[in-house]
């Protein structure tokens, strides 16, 4: 058994409990244990980092501090905590001074960041640490009849100099954990576009049209569901998806997953347990 | 189209600045700025060395006679030396001016303008920004021009001056967007068209488009060019694309190295070793090569330009861009292994002639920058002199022709020349009689010019380079525009641009003849001195009758008596 | 379209199909694709290989070309679908990665209007660089300029130096995700020039700038895809220009005149009280409680039926240990404090 930290969500915590819950379920059977982070705070979702650097590198340095005190790496499951707490640690690994103002602050605690401990998305422990051959075999309902296609978001590709897991320009983690589930992934354009979350309350015009043209694209494309690894892209797609849709006027609609799910699914939980029901679009 | 007071043609850092100084001059002129590019395109930003002035900002002692001496020795005593005086004095001012609106130059600890020694200056007076200068000189004045309000006319390609007895009546144009011919009425037309080193192809460093279009517009219609023949060949041109490493490659301590591991500079200026003046290494690289100490390779002859002992360190915060350039056309890193490099056709002295107000021949016309030829550069420019060049000169022409403007009287173009000019492009798309391919063509005269009026010349193989020309200008009567259509015909514009360095190559090689001595980026074999007693004279190539006929000029002194030319 | 092309098979070159996206308006109701093979060697770049194209089989091919060394940003074009210069994009590269064996897909730039082929107008670029003043209105008045020069330090310089790198090759405009959604929007490459303007001590106009900056299509509409910064020729982090607008625009203007600023300031607050964000109010504390009811009670509702919605803010839990914590983050405030003193000074 694997054991990592696990940095809690502020959007898996109230609108997407969904992805927590279905990862508790089939922690164990792939083999990794997920050490919650109750301390850890909101990452500041990619705003923070302007409106105060400083309390941006306090808070993140903070969250990784709590995983490193454990000794172990720090797994996140929203694309947006990846990014920001990422770039959080390039910050601080870059810049000395910073890391020593943090860290005098962090004290009062009895935190130190230290940098040993590295963040990762639960995506890439999946494909990196448990490995495809594993997860290909631990599969009891194969998804071979379903035409899937993958959505990234942004924010586990880009910025690449922050992210560097895949190649921003051709993803293929998604897509191999697909194939390992036993599913088909289909050739899809906007697999590592925008899903618009970031200004839906600020220019909802425009994240509609960013959402509906990704929808539509899949529709198109004749798959059956979307899957995506970031609880955020998932409230764009599928929370705001009757309202884009409409105002593209499109009639259809598409099922979008969580990884989480997905993986429950091929692992023979129902959807039930899995929280699939939670969705806006059944 | 209402008549204009001023139409400016180029959008390049001279074209820039006389659109901007015409404006200040006198704000209710109606200006305009035509350009075949999008001004913040032209070739202004690939300048990456820098510009000079005596801002003695590095070097204390440095003063603006030291920078006029530097120029007029650099130019091997060819330049004019008021002009030359106009050139050093205005340079402080204008570069300061430059800052005062945003340029954003490098710093000195002291937080004044950076600077940094380049060839044939005395002192360290060249102004930079790290090795993009030319393209945030370029950037300032585009932005400054836009706050003014220029009215700008891009993606027109000149085609001609109509022209009334001595008289120009205005400019006519293609609008490349909708292939339609217009009329630019105006009392006045500036040419700021850049230089005509692109006439040499594949063994030059120039944009696609410095194909001296306003030198021979100006040509056509009668008027003037001088010192045509004076081309430079800069240095240090990437192997493979004729790309420049600029000097300040050198400048920062870069080595010339010969198969051998020589630096061999070491036999051709001793003191100044890299950094002597341009012509002067680009000979002493050549030599090298025809002497067999070259490295040899499919792409051709080359030695090595080494920067490796600078350190990665230096390379990346000075030099990003040459270390970049290096990788992405020639696959080598600079911090790792030396670049390949031979003299490339870079920079052509010669131009419009003109006086020190940018006044040319004909009333209302007038020119500036690389396009015209005050002269400042003489025989050979100076790094760093250029960018100089296009700021001063553009300034003032664009002051004079603001100033001269409303002396004119309006012309108005009459209809019939535009369907004269239309009916001229429409020719070459038909297709009985017409099949030479314009690529062809335009390679057969880089390479006759390379060969025959190249870094050495020789009396049969200008000769041979003549002939060659006029027969290339023969086939050209039956070359094809396979485009037909009208909306952005680039096949018809790259040809209208072949006609322009067709035209102007017959006066390079015609002054390259006539001149029998050596002077600086000049050099004859069968005439290796120079010759003060015949030759101490600017050339002027005027088209009469339909003929290249060469005249002369007397060189303008006062400051520096003649001297030889040692570094 | 082939050229014989047996004479020319040596060693070291390999057989490329350019996929050229045509376009004339003067004949074509649409677009369509030519395909020319041509066989090319190592070290040549996609811009060459459209040049030999256009000189040897098809010479109606348009594209824009100009300096061919990567500096003067006219060739911009979708090369294999990311948007870049083909002047400094290696063909031997780009078929590594081709989907296609053998195949390089070009195509125009997107968000800008189509001319020709591979030309597209820049003109809107251009309208919207005067909209923001992207240009620096010197503090010096014309007549006293040339005469001395502002000081400028090193931290000072560096403020804007990467951002003048920019050529504007467009590249940044045709990936931009909100500009594909909304031609209206402001552009990377003129936020990265807005930025560079505002953070210039010779500038004069800073806050007439801001102001045009934070209103509709302005700098809250970007929605922080990257797209932009990853495009970028001269790897210019576009990005930090972008936040770095949002930064100066909540610290000299506050969060009153946008709903961005309001929804980004949001953040801060709940994580000094909870070290949580509080979702359910997020709506209404970025654009009211009118726009909040108007446009999101039908979701609201749904989401109420499937128990979605986030807990009211006395519901959320804040994060264990959060006393120490807001501790933590009060003394980072004086610092910051600290930090702007000393700045003024």
């Amino acid at each position: 058994m694997k054991r990592y930290a696990y940095y809690l969500s502020c959007i898996n915590e109230s609108m997407t409990k969904e992805v927590d819950r279905s990862i508790d379920l089939w922690q164990k059977d792939l083999g990794i244990e997920l050490v919650k982070l109750h301390e850890g705070t909101c990452c500041g979702g990619s705003n923070l980092d302007y409106v105060s650097p400083k309390h941006f590198a306090l808070v993140n340095g903070r969250n990784i501090a709590l995983a490193e005190k454990l000794g172990l790496d720090l797994i996140v499951s929203c694309n947006t905590c990846l990014m920001t707490i990422r770039s959080a640690k390039k910050k601080l690994d870059e810049t000395p001074a910073l890391k020593k103002e943090v860290n005098e602050i962090l004290k009062k605690e009895g935190l130190e960041y230290r940098g040993t401990s590295e963040v990762r998305h639960l995506l890439w422990v999946l494909v990196d640490d448990v490995g495809l051959d594993t997860i290909r075999q631990k599969v009891k309902v194969p998804l071979k009849n379903y035409r899937i296609a993958p959505f990234y978001g942004c924010h586990i590709l880009r910025p690449s100099t922050v992210l560097g897991h895949d190649n921003p320009l051709d993803p293929t983690s998604l897509d191999q954990l697909i194939e390992a589930l036993g599913g088909q992934t289909i050739p899809y354009k906007h697999k590592n576009r925008c899903c618009g979350f970031h200004t839906l309350l600020v220019a909802e015009q425009e994240s509609l049209n960013v959402a509906a043209e990704a929808l539509q694209e899949a529709i198109q494309a004749k798959a059956d569901f979307i899957v995506t690894p970031c609880p955020l892209c998932h409230t764009s797609l599928d929370g705001y998806q009757a309202k884009a849709l409409k105002h593209a006027g499109v009639e259809t609609s598409i099922p979008v997953f969580h990884i989480s799910e997905m993986i429950g699914l091929a692992l023979g939980y129902s959807p039930k347990q899995l929280g699939i029901k939670r969705h806006i679009v059944s | 189209m209402k008549p204009f007071d001023v139409v400016i043609v180029g959008g390049g850092g001279a074209g820039l600045y006389a659109a901007m100084e015409a404006m200040k001059t006198n704000p209710s002129l109606n200006i305009a700025v035509l350009s075949k590019v999008y001004p913040n395109r032209s070739h202004t930003s690939a300048a990456q060395g820098g510009a000079n002035a005596a801002l003695a900002n590095k070097a204390k002692d440095d003063t603006v006679e030291m920078h006029i001496f530097d120029t007029i020795k650099g130019g091997d005593y060819l330049a004019d030396q008021d002009a030359v005086h106009v050139l050093c004095s205005e340079a402080p001012k204008i570069i300061r001016e430059l800052e005062n609106m945003g340029t954003p130059w490098s710093r000195m600890p002291d937080n004044t303008i950076a600077q940094r020694p380049f060839g044939g200056a005395t002192l360290p007076r060249c102004c930079y920004c790290s090795d993009k200068t030319g393209h945030t000189i370029l950037q300032t004045l585009y932005e400054q021009c836009l706050k003014k309000g220029v009215i700008f006319f891009n993606e027109y390609f000149a085609l001609n001056l109509s022209v009334n007895g001595s008289r120009s009546r205005g400019l006519i144009a293609m609008n490349m967007k909708s292939g339609k011919v217009e009329a630019f009425p105006a009392r006045t037309v500036i040419f700021a068209t850049g230089g005509y080193a692109k006439m040499y192809w594949n063994r030059s460093s120039n944009a696609a488009g410095n194909t001296g279009d306003g030198q021979a517009i100006a040509f056509r219609s009668g008027i003037p060019l001088k010192d045509m023949e004076f081309v430079q060949f800069h240095p240090t041109g990437l192997r493979k694309s004729g790309l420049l490493i600029t000097e300040g490659a050198r400048g920062e301590g870069g080595y010339l190295v010969n198969k051998d591991g020589e630096r061999f500079m070491a036999r051709y200026a001793k003191e100044k070793m890299e950094l002597g003046p341009r012509d002067l290494v680009s000979r002493s690289i050549e030599t090298e090569i025809l002497e067999g100490r070259g490295f040899d390779s499919p792409a051709g002859t080359y030695i090595h330009l080494d920067l490796t002992h600078l350190g990665a360190d230096l390379i990346k915060s000075r030099l990003p861009q040459i270390r970049e350039m290096s990788m992405q056309f020639e696959g080598v890193d600079p911090i790792e292994e030396p670049i390949p490099i031979r003299p490339t056709a870079h920079y052509s002295m010669g131009g419009i002639d003109t006086d020190n107000f940018g006044r040319t021949a004909m009333e209302g016309v007038y020119a500036a920058g690389e396009c015209g030829c005050v002269s400042v550069h003489g025989a050979n420019r100076l790094g760093g002199n250029s960018l100089l060049d296009i700021l001063v000169f553009g300034r003032i022409a664009g002051h004079t022709a603001a100033e001269e403007a409303r002396k004119f009287e309006p012309g108005s173009i009459p209809e019939v020349e535009l369907k004269e000019q239309l009916d001229a492009l429409r020719g070459g798309m038909h297709s009985s009689g017409n099949y030479e391919r314009y690529g062809a063509l335009r390679e057969d005269l880089g390479k006759t010019l390379a060969r025959n009026v190249g870094i050495y010349r020789e009396s049969s193989l200008l000769k041979k380079g003549i002939e060659e020309i006029s027969e290339l200008k023969e086939r050209f009567k039956k070359v094809r525009v396979f485009d037909t259509s009208d909306v952005f015909n680039t096949n018809l514009m790259q040809v209208l641009e072949l006609k322009n360095m067709l035209d102007l190559a017959e006066t390079v090689a015609a002054g390259a003849y006539a001149r029998e001595e050596s002077r600086g980026s000049h050099t004859r074999v069968d005439f290796p001195v120079r010759d003060d007693a015949n030759w101490h004279k600017h050339t002027l190539a005027t088209l009469i009758n339909g003929k290249v006929v060469l005249g002369e000029k007397p060189v303008t002194m006062g400051r520096y008596e003649l001297q030889e030319r040692t570094y | 379209m082939t050229v014989p092309i047996d004479q020319h098979l040596e060693e070291g070159k390999k057989d490329v199909t350019f996929r050229v996206f045509r376009f004339n308006p003067q004949v074509d109701s649409k677009s369509y694709f030519d395909d020319y093979t041509i066989p090319v060697e190592r070290g040549i770049t996609v811009l060459r290989s459209l040049n030999y194209i256009k000189e040897h089989i098809d010479a109606s091919v348009s594209f824009r070309a100009f300096c061919q060394a990567g500096i003067c940003g006219s060739c911009g074009m979708r090369i294999n679908g990311l948007s870049k210069l083909a002047c400094t994009t290696q063909v031997w590269d780009v078929l590594a990665k081709s989907r296609e064996q053998g195949i390089i897909k070009v195509e125009p730039l997107r968000n800008l209007p189509l001319v020709k082929d591979l030309i597209v107008d820049m003109d809107p670029l251009v309208d919207k660089m005067k909209h923001y003043s992207n240009w620096i209105d010197s503090t010096m008045s014309e007549a006293s300029m040339g005469k001395k020069e502002f000081l400028i330090s090193e931290e000072e310089f560096l403020r804007y130096d990467k951002a003048t790198d920019c050529i504007l090759c467009a590249s940044c405009v045709s990936e931009c995700s909100i500009l594909r959604a909304n031609k209206e929007y402001v552009s990377p490459a003129v936020l990265l020039k807005s930025y560079r303007m505002n953070v210039d001590i010779r500038d004069a106009i800073h806050d007439q700038r801001l102001a045009e900056l934070v209103k509709d299509h302005g700098v809250w509409d970007c929605t922080h895809c990257y797209r932009c910064q990853e495009s970028c020729v001269k790897s210019i982090p576009i990005m930090d220009a972008i936040h770095g607008i949002r930064e100066d625009a909540i610290e000299s203007r506050g969060v009153k005149d946008t709903s961005g600023a309001k929804h980004a300031e949001a953040f801060m607050s709940d994580i000094e009280k909870k070290g949580k964000l509080v979702e359910a109010t997020l709506p209404i504390r970025t654009n009211g409680v009118v726009w909040t009811l108007q446009n999101l009670l039908p979701m609201a509702v749904k989401m109420i039926m499937k128990r979605r919605t986030p807990p009211p803010p006395p519901l959320v839990k804040s994060a264990k240990g959060i006393k120490i914590f807001r501790e933590m983050f009060r003394e980072m405030t004086e610092h910051v404090k600290q930090d702007h003193k000393s700045h003024k000074k």
